[in-house]
């Protein structure tokens, strides 16, 4: 599915960027070749100039007589260019006919009035034409039409393709592999965030189905069982009862944590004593069984520290907290919870004694389903639930939680509040 | 039959273990694949029926090595991992029969009478040898039209008995296979379980079927009169 993905990806950025290089080759091959007829025109034009400026006009016996013989190709008074490049030259009078022509290919009437053509001759061969009135004394006296092979220009831009041909399409590869490469970048995050739907799925479906086939399984087991004894029966309809309320606190957890994503708005927020809040929590808590087997310490400032927040949330955030703890730790062990300052944040600290977690557990202990020991935390009722909603309550609020622990020694937790 | 019932889950493996011992098999439970994987290096089961996902050993490698060791009995799956090609890994890892939980525990009984049906002498819904029938549903035994009833145990010693016919059974074995891992039965229980078997096939001229092997301890040989 990724592959398909990334396939599809780097094939859409290479479609973009190589229409875009087509595009751009196209626009420089078009000005290559604007930018070649241009100093081909100039050096027509120039040639052109030369001859007509030879062009005399002269007066006898009151009448006007045209003198083309000092024309440079045209005329036999003048040495032949060597290396004209012109492979025809033609004057034509004031009625566009023919008058005197160098070169093969001739045309006996001038068909334009004057610019620049390009034309084709018999032989297959470009020629670039111009065609120049020529005035003196502001009346026109006639036409010459000067024409040049355009094979130099023809070869330039032939060499100048080729260079195209070769460079664009290794662009082109060299672009697919960047978008296979990119691809394969975008699609990280993804993967993680799909493997980690995919991991999650997959546990919140054993986590649910494990309690509902007990549950199926019990009741089906009481329903066929041919066994009289009442108490036995009894005690199925207690086992039904327990895992079935287990499961409405797993099904509680998965909602809560669907529920509360990205901060809480304003109006849930209200300012809250923590001092208060710890002190009421602790009272609570140490009348729990988890916490009749240890010595739990509540160590609250003098000063009265205040956040905003919610304060339902935030205690079930510490008595998660705080039930983590105390499961965790072995009889006559020590919790400390405590309440302090520390820059713009308050800061509740729960630290223990207990066993503590594995290096290599620390960096998922706060994902979803989690546990470090999974037979361990089945027993004590744990869901690898716990750390995930403190988490998420405390991003809700705009703080954050972090977690030291040594294996078998102990471990701290920190959750870091704005203080109001 | 004896039965190795291999789930990490007490909720589910209580059950479980219940309405198969209510259904005449010897069952041994494990909750997980450590334990399990000792519990058949000890004994030989006539039928695993295994979790995928346990702690320690999975269910499937579980499966896999019961197979590499050689060991035929069927083995049922039973797991939460409902997808084609979970079964297919499931089926290929060595396992007869796959079946998703939460499992209907009528059809859980129906597959387990099913897997136990693959002994040559199963006939029916009984199990025969020479002309001896033993109908487990109805706890009875019948020879030339006459019937006998047997008591629970008694009909899971012979059953034991005629899944493994002319082979020398020894004491420990038959302990094993009718009584669950764990308990422990009195000296003398399997000497008066036999005594009373063998009074009923008294009845149906078959006493003698049983015989003891001294020092070692009991083989089922039908006599077969030749006229």
């Amino acid at each position: 599915m990724f592959n398909r993905s990334r396939r599809n990806l780097a094939s859409w950025f290479t479609l973009a960027m190589g229409s875009i290089l087509v595009v751009f080759a196209a626009v420089v091959y078009y000005l290559k070749v604007v930018d070649e007829l241009e100093g081909l025109d100039r050096l027509l034009y120039k040639k052109a100039s030369v001859m007509v400026a030879s062009v005399k006009l002269e007066m006898h016996d009151g009448q006007q007589q045209l003198d083309l013989e000092h024309v440079p190709l045209l005329g036999s008074m003048v040495q032949p260019l060597p290396d004209s490049e012109l492979v025809y030259a033609g004057w034509y009078d004031r009625q566009k006919q023919l008058v005197q022509f160098f070169g093969k290919v001739k045309s006996d009437r001038l068909l334009v009035s004057g610019g620049f053509d390009t034309i084709k001759t018999d032989s297959q061969v470009w020629l670039r034409q111009v065609t120049l009135p020529v005035y003196q004394h502001g009346l026109l006296i006639g036409y010459l039409q000067a024409r040049m092979p355009m094979t130099a220009m023809e070869n330039t831009l032939a060499e100048f393709r080729l260079v195209l041909a070769i460079a664009v399409p290794i662009t082109l590869a060299v672009v697919a592999l960047t978008g296979w490469w990119l691809g394969g970048l975008a699609m990280q995050p993804i993967r993680h965030s799909y493997d980690y739907l995919q991991r999650f799925t997959a546990d919140a479906s054993h986590e649910l189905r494990s309690p509902l086939t007990a549950i199926i399984n019990n009741a089906q087991y009481g329903l066929l069982s041919k066994s009289a004894d009442l108490e036995g029966q009894r005690q199925r309809f207690q086992k039904i009862f327990d895992i079935a309320k287990s499961m409405s606190a797993l099904v509680n957890d998965l909602l809560f944590l669907a529920r509360y994503q990205g901060h809480l708005p304003t109006e849930f927020l209200h300012k809250i004593d923590l001092n208060q809040l710890l002190a009421q929590i602790t009272d609570d808590y140490a009348n729990q069984p988890d916490a009749q087997h240890l010595s739990l310490v509540a160590k609250l400032p003098s000063n009265s520290i205040t956040v905003l927040g919610d304060a339902n949330l935030l205690r079930q955030a510490v008595i998660n907290l705080l039930s983590n703890a105390c499961k965790y730790t072995h009889a006559g062990g020590q919790v400390y919870l405590q309440l302090f300052t520390q820059s713009h944040w308050a800061v509740i600290q729960i630290v223990d004694n207990g066993i503590g977690i594995p290096e290599t557990d620390l960096p998922y202990i706060f994902e979803r389903f989690y546990r470090v020991d999974k037979k361990r935390s089945r027993k004590t009722g744990g869901f690898g639930l716990g750390l995930a909603i403190v988490q998420q309550i405390v991003q809700s609020h705009g703080g954050k939680v972090r977690i030291n622990s040594t294996f078998k020694e102990g471990t701290t937790l920190q959750v870091f509040l704005p203080l109001y | 039959m004896q039965i190795l019932l291999v789930e990490d889950d007490f909720e589910q493996l209580e059950p479980l273990q219940g309405i198969l011992s209510e259904a005449g098999y010897t069952v041994d439970a494990a909750e997980d694949g450590e334990i399990a994987q000792w519990l058949i290096s000890q004994k030989d089961y006539d039928l695993l029926i295994i979790d995928w996902m346990l702690p320690t050993i999975s269910g499937l490698s579980l499966c896999r090595q019961y197979r590499l060791s050689g060991k035929t009995a069927p083995v049922l799956m039973l797991t939460a991992k409902d997808t084609t090609p979970d079964k297919v890994m499931g089926l290929d890892a060595g396992a007869d029969d796959y079946l998703v939980k939460p499992a209907d525990l009528v059809e859980l009984l129906a597959r387990v009478r099913a897997l136990g049906r693959r002994v040559p002498n199963w006939q029916g819904d009984s199990l025969r040898i020479a002309d001896l029938q033993l109908h487990l549903a109805e706890l009875s035994i019948e020879r030339n039209q006459v019937k006998v009833e047997l008591s629970p145990r008694e009909a899971q010693l012979l059953e034991y008995l005629m899944r493994h016919p002319n082979q020398v059974l020894t004491r420990n074995q038959l302990e094993e296979a009718l009584w669950e891992c764990g308990t422990e039965p009195e000296s003398n229980a399997l000497t008066v379980l036999v005594r009373k078997l063998r009074h009923r096939l008294q009845i149906l001229g078959a006493g003698d079927w049983i015989r003891t092997v001294y020092g070692m301890g009991y083989r089922l040989k039908p006599e077969i009169y030749e006229w």
